[in-house]
């Protein structure tokens, strides 16, 4: 074809025009839509909007780049307490979730028999009528599934659900119920504390994964960053404890392998070290218990069990005491065992000792305020929680499930059978966006808007120094012919006439939202009108008072007995411990449909678009297998197979894999990649807190035929900075 | 321009001192969280490539984490080290490239002109730092997932070398938004979108001719050191040297 400047120019014209018409519209329908432009699109110049991450829990506020109505890039927002203008890959990546070519574009039914897949386009009327019509039918019978919501959004529902009598559960597979659940035991609040790393001067980490998914990741890094260089002549020191080498680990000054699940115990080391050695002043209340709880192991018998050495023991509890601010943390593996419980209550204990509680660089609690959006929403879910769930589905006292931004099929072992509750479940809905694992069992999907699309609000009252109320907006104007999920309960709840509507007076979402900012808004006598407070608060991102009192906290750290953990599978059949962990980009899965992540090298491995299983050289050695040699793993509850990486930082015993591929639908780039470790795991729980103890399982390694390629960054030619380290004199 | 003398005093001296662009990687901070990568390929317009392509080594990263192992286990480490274009002074990829695509900005910046470049490749073999990219192919986005490209940076075409530009179209609209007001770019006033989303702030970026910027004070810092220092090649990137016992 001949192109000349004037065919191009006639062609560069008809494309800027298409793309800006409003919304999906795709025809050309005019060749100069800017001779009427819409007041806040100006071609070239970018809007930038403020906004809430709503890809993990930790609410990050964002600004949004809008340019001719397409969400360009999110940033942090700079204003907000949580994260100060920083965001995570994961945060980056949202975009990919708004203009995902995998996206539900509108309501669907299920043709054909369930799970096979098939659905029909339907309009909203005849989604919105056929739901409400099985409200009805079962009426009391209903229960939701959902990720943690936060805000109006998880008033609405709660309020609706406990008007329908249905069950509500907000269940997310790294909610650290764990830590919430030793952290009330341990100091009689279900809030969960600001651990102010920035002002900290020695950190012992068990664990916690902190700088990866750990409660509010990006608000750690901020605090990382300052606590190794942002004083000028404090420098703190990091020492963190866990089986496996994980990104936070190698960014310690010292990672100190052990025994999976002997965390606790190492706990009652270090603890037993202060009190005798006189390093720590305790009240009355606690003397007489912890010494009880300090004093059940021999020194020897700990080094023995943990393999950790006595003089390391020593060591670690003498450099906890000569720190001006030391804090402790605990997490990630030490979480994940039938124990978990008990060793952060070890581990709060150890905080205690050393004088953390309620201290700068330690542990803080805020005074609670009253927030523009109440807070009675239910505590997440335990996997014990949702096995409740499931025996309420099979005795048939729940019928009707609902689904949002949830794949429990996909994040939940098969173990655990809670295909029981679709099999069981007479009817199924789902709001969620995407046709993941668990959606595509669904007979009615009504999917929501995008979070760059909606409108919303985050309360964040924990894990922070000041309270975060963030509202979310619209940045865009909706892609498909999708409804925000509040509005569509809100229609349902309309539809089901008194003594629901009532209740929700509101026709959107957006309604009640505001409603419930305007009593906090002009609660202060502002001379200024709602409108404006509202206007200014939404250009700020949310509100965050300041100057808020410290909580004083009462520690009722009870007697506690040290457990043992517990294995599924005896050591000779499955002589290896396995240890699924979150995958950076992935997360639990959740990120698997998003190019970018799929693409993005795992920070220890390099590894990209797969699975893969961490052997220990050792180990791999002793079993005759080299990396990239494939590799069956076997556990009494199912197997996988995949390539292997060696892996130096390792606990020879163990084997990691990553968590977040192997979904069986979830679009283009996740469906049928890799494999889903959650496979291998069996019903292990940890009794306390009823969460699963993924680190609970024990499986087998045999090498099989074939070798697969797996991309990595590493050997791409692109690591040619090794071998000079020397040259530059180290890093 | 500003009426005010001052402001155009201050303006005045912007030509006479241009600026020279310094990017700062504090190791001691960056902890291998790669939110810079995704940010990079956000603001970039960095093709994706997929599992077979990535497999083949080209995948394509304008900020890539090099991590590297260092004893066994028990005492074993991994360290980080966060590897974009290193903007030489004297830059080996500079003098090979037979159509003046791959030249040196006034203000230090080792540029790319995609239009000029034949795919030869011979800036990529030169550099050390592995630090171009070649497109072995046209990029390519699923529907609708090319409505989030920038339209302020270009599309790369298959046959052409690519690579970090410290995020040239933010230095511009900086310069232009100090330009209007008839005043030198503050310091940190530009910042590249690696350095905009770091959450330990391990990146630094600034005006190297500013004697009070960060990256000036930075860079004199003990810890610092350059990639390869031995080659010569005068990198605009500078280190700081991650401390350990």
């Amino acid at each position: 074809m001949n192109l000349y400047r004037r065919t191009l120019l006639k062609i560069l014209g008809l494309t800027a025009a298409g793309s800006s018409l409003p919304g999906c519209e795709r025809e050309v329908h005019n060749l100069v839509p800017y001779l009427l432009p819409d007041d806040n699109i100006v071609p070239g110049v970018a809007n930038w909007y403020t906004s809430t991450c709503q890809e993990c829990e930790a609410g990050c506020g964002t600004i949004v780049r809008v340019m001719e109505g397409r969400a360009k890039k999110i940033e942090g927002n700079p204003k907000h307490p949580v994260n100060e203008g920083k965001l995570c890959a994961r945060g980056q990546a949202a975009l990919q979730g708004l203009y995902n070519p995998d996206r539900l574009q509108g309501p669907l039914r299920r043709e054909g028999k369930r799970g096979q897949g098939q659905f029909r386009p339907i309009t909203w009327e005849e989604g919105l009528a056929e739901w409400v019509e099985q409200l009805r039918t079962h009426a009391g019978k209903s229960a939701m599934i959902t990720r943690p919501v936060s805000g109006t959004l998880a008033s609405l529902l709660t309020t609706l659900m406990d008007s329908l009598s249905g069950r509500l559960v907000m269940y997310e597979s790294t909610g650290e119920q764990t830590l919430r659940t030793a952290n009330h035991l341990s100091f009689g609040t279900h809030d969960l504390p600001y651990y102010d790393l920035a002002n900290a001067d020695y950190l012992l980490s068990f664990g916690a994964p902190f700088l990866e998914h750990w409660l509010s990741p990006v608000s750690f890094g901020v605090a990382y960053g300052k606590f190794r260089q942002g004083r000028p002549l404090v420098r703190g020191r990091f020492i963190q404890v866990e089986p496996r080498l994980s990104l936070t680990a190698s960014n310690a000054d010292q990672w100190i392998p052990l025994r999976p699940g002997t965390e606790g115990l190492l706990a009652i080391g270090i603890g037993q070290v202060l009190l005798r050695d006189g390093l720590t002043e305790l009240s009355s209340f606690h003397r007489t218990s912890f010494h009880q709880t300090f004093s059940a192991f021999s020194l020897e018998d700990i080094s023995t069990k943990t393999e950790v050495s006595e003089e390391m023991i020593t060591q670690l509890a003498h450099e906890l005491t000569s720190a001006n601010a030391p804090l402790i943390l605990g997490g990630g593996p030490a979480a994940a065992q039938t124990n978990g419980t008990t060793t952060l209550i070890l581990i709060n204990a150890l905080n205690v000792m050393i004088g953390a509680i309620g201290r700068r660089g330690g542990l803080q609690w805020m005074e609670p305020q009253i927030s523009p959006v109440d807070l009675a929403r239910p505590g997440l879910a335990s996997e014990l929680t949702l096995m409740d769930l499931a025996g309420e589905f099979e005795q048939g006292s729940r019928t009707l499930l609902h689904l949002y931004r949830a794949d429990p099929l996909f994040t939940l072992p098969p173990s655990l059978k809670f295909e029981r509750v679709f099999d069981h479940a007479q009817f199924i809905v789902s709001f969620s966006s995407f046709l993941d694992d668990s959606t595509s069992m669904a007979d009615l999907i009504l999917p929501d808007h995008d979070p760059l699309e909606s409108w919303g609000d985050v309360v964040q009252q924990d894990t922070i120094p000041v309270p975060a109320w963030s509202v979310s907006q619209p940045v865009v104007r909706a892609l498909y012919d999708t409804r925000p999920i509040g509005d569509v309960w809100l229609d349902a709840a309309h539809r089901l006439g008194e003594p629901l509507r009532e209740r929700v007076p509101w026709n959107t979402l957006h309604d009640m939202l505001k409603s419930r900012w305007q009593t906090v808004l002009t609660k202060h006598d502002s001379p200024q009108s709602f409108e404006t407070r509202w206007r200014e608060t939404l250009q700020e991102g949310g509100l965050w008072p300041s100057n808020i009192p410290m909580r004083q906290t009462n520690t009722v750290i009870p007697s506690i007995t040290y457990k043992p953990p517990e294995f599924l599978g005896n050591s000779s059949e499955y002589p290896l411990y396995c240890y699924p962990y979150p995958s950076l980009g992935l997360h639990d899965g959740r990120g698997a449909n998003r190019p970018w992540l799929q693409e993005l090298p795992d920070p220890l491995t390099t590894g990209m678009w797969g699975s893969w299983i961490e052997l220990n050289p050792t180990t791999a050695k002793a079993l005759g297998i080299h990396p990239g040699d494939r590799v069956r793993v076997t556990s009494g509850y199912g197997s996988i197979e995949a390539s292997v990486m060696v892996f130096p930082g390792l606990h020879p015993d163990m084997i990691a894999i990553p968590m977040g591929q192997g979904h069986r639908a979830y679009g283009r780039y996740a469906k049928g990649r890799g494999v889903n470790p959650m496979v291998l795991l069996g019903p292990s729980f940890d009794g306390q807190s009823g969460s699963l103890a993924t680190g609970g399982t024990r499986v087998r390694v045999e090498r099989i035929k074939g070798g697969s390629r797996l991309p990595m960054l590493e050997e791409s030619g692109k690591n040619p900075v090794i071998g000079r380290i020397q040259e530059t004199g180290g890093l | 321009m500003s009426q005010d003398p001052q402001a155009t005093e201050e303006y005045s001296k912007t030509a006479a001192s241009p600026y020279k662009w310094e990017m700062v990687v504090d190791l001691d901070r960056c902890s291998g969280c790669e939110a810079c990568v995704v940010a990079c390929h956000a603001e970039n317009n960095i093709r994706i490539s997929g599992e077979e392509e990535a497999a083949e080594g080209r995948a394509i990263n304008w900020i890539r984490i090099e991590r590297y192992w260092e004893g066994d286990y028990p005492n074993v480490k991994a360290k980080f080290l966060p590897v974009m274009c290193q903007h030489c002074d004297d830059a080996p990829c500079e003098p090979v490239c037979p159509v003046y695509a791959s030249y040196h900005t006034p203000e230090g910046l080792n540029a790319q002109v995609y239009n000029r470049c034949i795919g030869v490749r011979y800036c990529g073999n030169n550099c050390p730092y592995v630090a171009r990219q070649f497109n072995w192919f046209d990029p390519h986005w699923d529907e609708p997932l090319a409505e989030q490209l920038n339209p302020d940076v270009s599309v790369r075409s298959g046959g052409v070398m690519e690579k970090c530009t410290f995020c040239v179209q933010r230095i511009r609209s900086g310069k232009e938004a100090a330009h209007k007001e008839g005043r030198r770019v503050r310091d940190g006033e530009i910042t590249p979108a690696c350095v905009q989303s770091c959450p330990t702030s391990a990146l630094i970026f600034g005006d190297r001719n500013d004697p009070d910027s960060r990256v000036s004070h930075l860079k004199k810092s003990r810890r610092g050191f350059h990639l390869m220092e031995s080659l010569g090649t005068h990198p605009a990137v500078t280190y700081l040297r991650r401390l350990s016992e």
